[in-house]
């Protein structure tokens, strides 16, 4: 059993430990907004955020996030509120979406540490891949966001 | 312990697909008993109009949407086009996938009749029959209106949901007449808007799926829960064609707490357990015995194949015109180049997954769906149920390109559940999903021309050869035409350029390897090789790249004119600022069957960076694919074009050694991150034509005109995919070349 804070309430997992913390979250707590996209870390679709930093959950052991906070992309506001999420609608990103929840937690996130990033800052630290290539709008509605 | 007899990886798309064309229209006139909802029940008091339409006492306007949405923007813009015609209220409109009707269904290229989404023909082949549709309801709610006041139709008008009469200043919601005129027999040729009354359609709209994409609330196939679910993954050969012969711990594995079944199949062996990871934790502890079938494929060998081909005598000839052999005969010099494209995969962000529920008498499935009928048929077989009895839930899919019209995954999941007699999701890892998935077949091509004295193209012959994609999976089309594969040399047979002189050949190099369509399918290695000489053959006799070409499309005004736009927008005629190289390229997509035409052109900017890599700065696309639904969404879509296009330009290669594929993930297959994404104009024609096809238009001339720029930039020429992302690797190419 784990006990680690998801989305502000105590949840307990009780399988393996060693199960990624991304399993634990889709199907112990039923959270699916962050996806499954490499299992390795490469992809980021998995991103939400332990103790404030992003972090890839697909390579994550649940184990090892007791009695830390995580962060889904459910957990990130009521109502599309955040300001990430409002830049995302103006600027109207998804294609899929499959990544977009990630790509959201990752730029929380950039967002949190460097309040309005350069262009260079964001290729930088926004490494998570988007099949359908929507990369020029989440700059955009980076930026968008940043200046909110 | 079931088997599967019905799985050949290389037959799935060829199993009684092919019938004559079939070219009805399905336009309801409503059965007698189709006022409420498919199932008979009429949830929340709605009624049904038509196959498309559903209204609640609320205003509640369910428009149904029978194209599955992968991320191209159908959610929105076929309801868009709906919803004009029928005048309803946008900003109360919410849009459900349907399925399982004839209204849905259209026959591609000479297929069965089937509900599918694929070869960029959504809007082309629905937007007649959703204005047929909207227009019907329209008229119906008149009717209805003009009923119930006492006065004629003619007298009545529609505005947002409501039908008004302006003589009497009266109004009624549609929802107030939907009982009414759920009732009136549907008008079969009922009156169109024109353009100029369209209000929703040629308009810039926000995507209606977004929000939900923004909060993770939108469902994919791998996040549906059904109860009673368990969760299951696959253990694959390590072969391609590798097949399980024996499971030596069947027993020991099953027994593992939280494993039900372990489940042996044709091609792979199945774990079902309580969760994913339990099932992939179990799968990964298997010991199969496993006949490696052919275990021979390698690329050394295929492109050794391919090269023999290129260097035979003959090759079955797709096209000839005028006399080329001739004009070649006779001249001085011929110009030649050689040119290479890998194996390529369509790589998902969401791996193919599915939930199937195998019951008596029924099979119901849920995912990420791209064919509902093919997943039909195939079960019905499987399960000797008729196609009616698979219910088929779609949910959002996760990218697609392609690749989840064929629905081995969902065969497996299908095979999990029967075996234990529950619902189960079977999810495969990226690892799976990239080493046994249908690729992109190769191709190779050698261009033959000769100038005339004018600079012009006096002949041309291009000889491509490869694995045929049409031989694996449309074997009658293929033969029908002769022995050759027009999607091999497509943008090539058919392109838009006038030749007075041109013999085009294609030769199936064929391989053991499961193929099948990725988006844009064989023009994103024929354009790459035919524009790019055609470049080649511009620089030869120092004429500017447009022009050169626009000189072979004096016929054409449609072509000129994207031309025109897209040089325009990006400022060609100014020279590039300073360390920036400029490459262009167009081409004319011709849909399958002659589905459809459309035209985009590319202006590539690059730059050489201090560190020597390649940077694409800014891509200008311009694109005519006829009557814009909605700049949005083509914005978008073209936006990401670009982004797809580069990665298969500078990065995407499948390689294969002893009979298995190389790439495992995203680690050695890799993908466009965000800092390689260029700038990216998109330059939308006004076109009068109906709307013409766009997902997959305007990805061919991106890798050709990426590579011109490059040679602008290193004076080499880059004929081979992917390109080089680095000077020192395109010098280290161009070493190789001069050394063979």
């Amino acid at each position: 059993m784990v006990t680690f804070e998801l989305n502000g309430k105590p949840y307990s997992f009780d399988g393996d430990a060693m199960t990624p913390l991304l399993w634990a979250i889709r199907e112990g707590a039923g959270l699916t907004g962050s996806k499954f996209g490499c299992g390795v870390g490469a992809c980021g679709a998995c991103t939400v955020h332990l103790n404030g930093e992003a972090v890839r959950s697909c390579i994550i052991a649940v184990g090892n996030v007791a009695d830390m906070k995580v962060t889904t992309i459910e957990g990130l506001s009521d109502d599309l509120g955040h300001p990430l999420q409002k830049a995302w609608i103006a600027e109207d990103v998804p294609q899929c979406g499959y990544c977009q929840s990630g790509m959201i937690m990752s730029a929380a996130a950039l967002l949190s540490q460097i309040p309005a990033p350069s262009d260079e800052q964001i290729d930088e630290y926004m490494t998570n891949l988007c099949r359908c290539a929507t990369y020029q709008r989440i700059r955009k509605a980076i930026h968008t966001a940043a200046k909110n | 312990m079931p088997t599967l007899d019905s799985m050949d990886r290389r037959g799935f798309l060829k199993t009684g697909l092919l019938v004559a064309g079939c070219l009805v229209l399905p336009i309801s006139l409503r059965n007698a008993d189709a006022q409420e909802t498919s199932d008979g029940t009429a949830p929340g008091g709605m009624l049904e109009i038509t196959d498309w339409i559903r209204i609640g006492p609320d205003g509640t306007t369910v428009l149904g949407l029978s194209q599955a949405e992968v991320g191209q923007g159908v959610w929105t813009g076929l309801p868009q086009v709906l919803a004009d015609e029928m005048d309803a209220d946008w900003n109360r409109v919410r849009v459900e996938f349907v399925t399982d009707r004839d209204a849905y269904r259209t026959a591609a290229a000479h297929e069965k009749l089937q509900q599918f989404v694929g070869g960029s023909t959504s809007v082309t082949m629905f937007y007649l029959r959703l204005r047929i549709a909207g227009a019907q309801a329209r008229l119906a709610f008149l009717q209805a209106a003009a009923g119930r006041w006492g006065v004629a139709a003619s007298e009545c008008h529609t505005q947002r949901g409501q039908v008004l009469h302006a003589g009497s200043q009266r109004s009624l919601s549609y929802a107030e007449l939907i009982t009414e005129a759920a009732r009136i027999p549907l008008e079969p040729n009922p009156p169109l808007k024109s353009n100029a009354q369209q209000n929703l359609v040629n308009h810039w709209l926000p995507k209606l799926d977004t929000p939900q994409k923004c909060n993770g609330s939108a469902l994919f196939g791998i996040d549906v829960k059904v109860p009673g679910m368990l969760y299951g993954t696959i253990r694959t050969a390590p072969t391609l064609d590798g097949r399980p012969l024996k499971v030596n711990n069947q027993d020991t594995i099953s027994e593992r707490p939280g494993v039900h079944a372990v489940v042996m199949t044709k091609d792979v062996v199945i774990v079902v357990a309580d969760s994913f990871w339990i099932a992939k934790q179990a799968s990964e502890a298997l010991n199969v015995e496993w006949d490696l079938g052919d275990t021979s494929i390698s690329s050394a060998a295929i492109d050794a194949e391919v090269q023999a081909a290129l260097d035979a005598k003959d090759s079955p000839l797709a096209l000839r015109q005028g006399d080329p052999q001739k004009v070649f005969e006779k001249a001085s010099k011929v110009i030649q180049a050689d040119y290479h494209v890998p194996y390529i995969v369509h790589a998902p962000m969401e791996p193919v997954n599915a939930t199937v529920h195998v019951r008596q008498g029924e099979v119901e499935v849920w995912g990420p769906i791209q064919g509902q009928d093919l997943v039909r048929w195939t079960l019905g077989g499987m399960f000797k149920v008729s196609a009616e009895k698979v219910i088929v839930n779609t949910t959002f899919l996760g990218g697609s390109f392609g690749r989840k019209y064929v629905p081995d995954f969902v065969v497996h999941a299908a095979v999990a559940s029967a075996a234990v007699g529950k619902p189960v999701k079977v999810i495969r890892t990226r690892e799976d999903d990239l080493r046994h998935g249908f690729y992109r077949p190769n191709v190779s091509g050698r261009l033959k021309a000769v100038l005339d004295k004018d600079g012009n193209i006096a002949a041309l012959h291009a000889r491509l050869a490869g694995q045929s994609l049409y031989y694996q999976i449309k074997r009658a089309n293929f033969d029908s035409n002769g022995g050759w594969d027009e999607t091999m040399v497509d943008g090539i047979y058919n392109a838009a350029y006038q030749l007075p002189n041109l013999q085009v050949e294609s030769t199936n190099v064929n391989q053991n390897i499961p193929v099948s369509f990725m988006r844009s399918v064989g023009s994103t290695g024929s354009v790459f090789m035919y524009e790019s000489f055609i470049s080649e053959l511009a620089d030869t006799v120092g004429v500017e790249q447009a022009e050169f070409r626009r000189r072979m499309l004096q016929h054409d005004p449609i072509s000129l004119n994207v031309i025109d736009r897209t040089l325009k927008r990006a400022n060609w005629t100014s020279p590039a600022a300073d360390g920036l190289f400029r490459g262009f390229a167009f081409s004319m997509y011709v849909g399958r069957a002659d589905a459809y035409r459309s035209y985009a052109a590319v202006v590539a900017e690059v730059r050489i960076q201090p560190n020597g890599r390649f940077k694409v700065e800014r891509l200008v696309c311009g694109v005519d694919c006829g009557r814009p639904i909605n700049q949005n969404l083509i914005s978008s879509m073209v936006e990401g074009s670009m982004g797809f296009a580069l990665t298969n330009t500078f990065k995407s290669k499948i390689t294969f050694d002893g009979g298995a594929v190389v790439q495992g993930n995203f680690p050695d297959y890799r993908l466009l991150f965000l800092r390689e994404m260029p700038q990216v104009e998109v330059e939308i024609i006004d076109s009068e034509r109906p709307p013409q096809g766009l997902g997959e238009i305007t990805m061919p001339p991106v890798a050709p005109a990426v590579a011109q720029a490059l040679y602008r930039a290193t004076k080499i020429r880059l004929r081979s995919l992917p390109l080089p992302g680095t000077l020192a690797e395109a010098q280290a190419y161009a070493k190789a070349q001069s050394g063979t």
